[in-house]
């Protein structure tokens, strides 16, 4: 009993940092898929100059290390005097870190779509945009939704570097009680709440996945 | 009338020249079945015609409108891009792998082109497609998806596709190469109710018999160049030329 109320009492702070891993994850998310769209359809099809602009932003953010890149953008960039707020700064982060990767996952979907549905599209009159956005990319959904699970998994977890560099989010909330009352427990209760996180992430694409199995 | 004019076309894949000067006029109402061996260059020949590859040297010109010229010719395309998109929309085509949109029913197959090209209301969309799927007779099939469909039942669903933009020329690569050979049949029948119709059509076939039956003009193709052209009796029963004698042996 003593420990369910000892739960209870850290519990308010350890939600205090889950809504801040959140709160950085949906906005993550809200400008990495545009990001990740617009960039692959910019590799399959854009200008020469626009592909390898685009070859160097996924080479560089999908071949370092997120910390490393974190520290970049929070230390770095203030020396040639842009000054973000931690959370902007981390949100910029993540969103292009995971757009990087977004990228790649519908570049790849985008290019294993038969060439035979462009043609047809043609045939029938439609222009590029028009092809994109009424018969190559909803194929393109369906194909990258499983490895978009895993990028929205990953993401989850890579939201604890958040404590690393300072933020009180789920994970530094929950260590800075650890050190408070020397006790595990916090770190249980954020063990638990990531992994309700994923198990809910996946269960949402396993839904999105079979609505669009609908045609299979 | 003159439907399509084709002239000196070249074209070229890398060092591979597969169309190597082709000149073609197609009247009003002809139904040309295009023959000859694989790597002749009969598919590309059609799909130089609505522009799915572009031509290295010719001119082609598509109900009096010069939709491409390229290479060292003196007739340039002065019309505007809307109307050389108009012009092309004029052409159908139906494609040996089908190429419906596996995300869309067949009726969405059908409806998708009339309401984002042309801009007509749903409603009546969905009545233009329910028209057309009738004729090819998968009015029934209308909410299936494509996966749900036989190879044969796929290509009448392409087939109202293509009439659901309503062309004054229909193209077929190879419409019946990649199905079952007791599907075959079904695809013919709904072509052969095109031909009564009088719609202008391009045949790329295998299918000896049914372009011996349908066309009222045959072209032999071969190595890239035209090397017969004239009416299915002369050309299957008094064939000229020896590589066309091999050739129908080989077919029939």
């Amino acid at each position: 009993m003593d420990q369910m109320d000892y739960v209870l009492s850290i519990l308010p702070f350890i939600l205090s940092g889950l809504k801040l891993t959140a709160k950085v994850y949906v906005f993550t998310l809200v400008f990495a898929l545009p990001l990740g769209l617009l960039a692959a359809i910019g590799k399959v099809k854009g200008p020469k100059l626009l592909q390898k602009i685009l070859y160097l932003y996924t080479w560089i953010w999908r071949g370092t290390p997120l910390l490393l890149q974190l520290f970049f953008v929070f230390y770095g960039l203030p020396i040639i005097g842009i000054r973000l707020s931690p959370f902007a700064a981390a949100t910029v982060t993540y969103a292009l870190n995971s757009g990087a990767y977004l990228t790649e996952i519908f570049r790849g979907g985008i290019e294993s779509i038969d060439k035979g549905q462009y043609e047809a599209a043609k045939a029938l009159g439609m222009t590029y945009p028009q092809t994109m956005r009424r018969i190559i990319i909803p194929q393109t959904v369906r194909r990258v939704l499983p490895p978009s699970c895993s990028e929205a998994v990953n993401l989850v977890k890579e939201t604890a570097l958040l404590a690393v560099i300072g933020m009180p989010d789920l994970l530094r909330i929950s260590t800075q009680i650890f050190t408070r009352d020397f006790n595990i427990t916090p770190f249980i209760v954020a063990f638990g709440l990531y992994l309700i996180i994923s198990s809910v992430l996946v269960k949402l694409f396993g839904t999105l996945e079979k609505k669009y199995s609908i045609y299979d | 009338m003159t439907m399509i004019r084709m002239l000196d076309i070249h074209k070229h894949f890398g060092s591979l020249n597969v169309l190597k000067g082709v000149s073609l006029e197609v009247k009003k109402g002809e139904i040309i079945a295009i023959i000859g061996p694989s790597g002749s260059g009969k598919s590309t020949l059609l799909r130089c015609m609505n522009q799915l590859e572009t031509i290295d040297q010719g001119i082609i010109e598509i109900e009096g409108v010069v939709v491409e010229a390229a290479g060292n010719v003196d007739v340039k395309v002065t019309a505007s891009t809307q109307e050389v998109r108009a012009t092309y929309r004029k052409m159908g085509m139906v494609f040996q792998g089908f190429n419906l949109f596996p995300h869309m029913t067949a009726l969405g197959n059908v409806v998708e082109a009339p309401m984002l090209v042309n801009k007509v209301a749903k409603d009546d969309a969905i009545q233009i497609a329910e028209k057309q799927l009738a004729k090819v007779g998968l009015l029934e099939k209308k909410d299936a998806y494509p996966s749900k469909l036989s190879g044969g039942q796929k290509q009448r669903v392409a087939i109202a596709r293509a009439l659901a933009m309503n062309p004054d020329i229909m193209l077929f690569d190879e419409p019946t190469s990649a199905l079952d050979p007791e599907l075959i049949g079904e695809v013919l029948s709904v072509i052969k109710t095109l031909a009564q119709e009088h719609m202008t059509m391009l045949i790329v076939t295998h299918e000896m018999g049914f372009a011996k039956e349908i066309s009222d003009r045959v072209i032999f193709m071969d190595d890239g160049k035209i090397l017969e052209d004239s009416n299915p009796k002369d050309f299957f029963e008094n064939p000229r030329h020896p590589r066309i004698k091999t050739f129908l042996e080989k077919m029939l």
